[in-house]
């Protein structure tokens, strides 16, 4: 493979790794705002508010730990085809020298 | 022979129109990360940059002639945009070396930085091209589709400023589709996230942000801007020492159409009527890039004293 097509695919897994987390981290950050709301209304009635601010931690706390893999879980996939690309590089480079 | 032709010049395949796209997009972002889809300005030849050595060029023009011809694509483009659809081996750039002896050289580029910056660097550019050309130039025209127009005159503007000598040898300038008074679509990009914005709604806002890493040179696109901080595009003066001239289209055969008067050639509004304003009713945005009645067009202009 040419070394100028490695650079592109490398590109290509670096950007695809860079939307995936911003993407993710945006969402997590709508979802947060939004389940916020309902909560807020719940916790102004004195008798519930401290179940209902119990139970919102949680619910964030839940969300915020399926975020948090989805973000791992893409770092793992991109690290693990990095080190592909890199062997792919190495590979072309010695046949170069060859 | 044709055949033989067809086998030598390689098109750019889809992975280059993909990074093209992307470029266009996001080239700004793709550029700050030093991303390797991130495309370097530069000549292409069969799908590969030109090295700008006096070798280099003699090779990929062994019969060079004094007559030089350049053509710059337009937004998320790449040269590819200039081979006639049906016909890859027929283009502007290899017509007008047929019937002319004109040599052509075709650009590639970040379409995503800002039009200026893009402009700088096409200055540059042309300066080693004309200092690594292995023969004499006498005359220089330049071909620009849609964006690719606005960082024509930027470059202009930049050579001009600093008395570069490939920009007294600039005999005609030519503008296929090309939003001098800026672009209706970006306007409307830009109010609706600008509304997106003023909703006070986490989603709204999130698709707001999202729209609004569209790239500097789409952004540019709005105003036409030419120079860095200066969104009127008046402002920069056309080249005195070359003939312009403007081309367009529209959407439907009549131009008198409320499409074509709304939507100009779908992206871009026509320019006033002028001396050297020719309006090609029925040929849209893109197809201006490739149509045998522009180049006809051109070639007429080419040739007239």
């Amino acid at each position: 493979m040419e070394p100028r097509t490695l650079r592109q695919i490398r590109g290509a897994k670096e950007l695809v790794e860079e939307t995936v987390d911003a993407a993710t981290l945006a969402i997590n950050e709508v979802q947060r705002t939004m389940t916020r709301m309902p909560y807020a209304l719940l916790a102004r009635i004195g008798p519930i508010a401290a179940p209902v601010q119990a139970i919102e931690q949680a619910h964030l706390k839940i969300a915020d730990s399926v975020y948090f893999s989805i973000r791992v879980g893409n770092r793992l996939v991109g690290n693990m085809a990095g080190f592909v690309l890199d062997q792919l590089d190495a590979h072309a480079q010695r046949k170069g020298r060859s | 022979m044709v055949s033989e032709k067809k086998n030598s010049i390689s098109q750019p395949a889809w992975g280059a129109t993909a990074a093209s796209i992307l470029n266009g997009c996001f080239g700004d972002y793709l550029n700050n990360r030093d991303n390797g889809l991130a495309i370097d300005m530069a000549f292409y030849q069969n799908n590969r940059p030109l090295e700008l050595s006096v070798d280099a060029l003699r090779a990929a023009c062994p019969t060079p002639t004094d007559r030089l011809c350049v053509l710059v694509h337009g937004l998320c483009c790449h040269e590819g945009v200039w081979d006639f659809p049906g016909d890859p081996v027929r283009s502007y750039g290899r017509a007008l070396q047929h019937d002319l002896g004109y040599t052509p050289f075709a650009l590639r580029y970040n379409t995503g930085l800002p039009i200026p910056y893009n402009g700088q660097v096409l200055d540059t550019l042309l300066e080693q091209l004309l200092a690594a050309y292995p023969g004499p130039v006498d005359e220089l025209i330049l071909i620009g589709h849609s964006m690719g127009g606005l960082v024509l005159r930027a470059a202009c503007h930049y050579g001009a400023g600093r008395a570069a000598p490939w920009v007294g040898k600039v005999s005609r300038a030519f503008y296929l589709g090309t939003p001098h008074e800026g672009a209706g679509l970006e306007r409307m990009a830009h109010l609706v996230t600008t509304i997106l914005h003023a909703v006070p709604h986490p989603v709204t806002a999130m698709v707001g942000n999202i729209a609004n890493q569209r790239s500097q040179g789409i952004k540019d696109m709005r105003h036409g801007t030419l120079l860095e901080g200066v969104d009127f595009t008046g402002s920069v003066p056309w080249l005195p020492s070359a003939r312009h001239y403007l081309i367009a289209g529209t959407v439907t055969d009549d131009p008198e159409h409320l499409a074509s008067k709304l939507f100009g050639d779908g992206l871009v509004q026509p320019p006033q009527a002028g001396e050297h304003v020719k309006l090609f009713p029925g040929v849209g945005h893109m197809r201006l890039a490739h149509d045998e009645a522009v180049y006809e067009q051109i070639k007429q202009w080419c040739v007239s004293a």
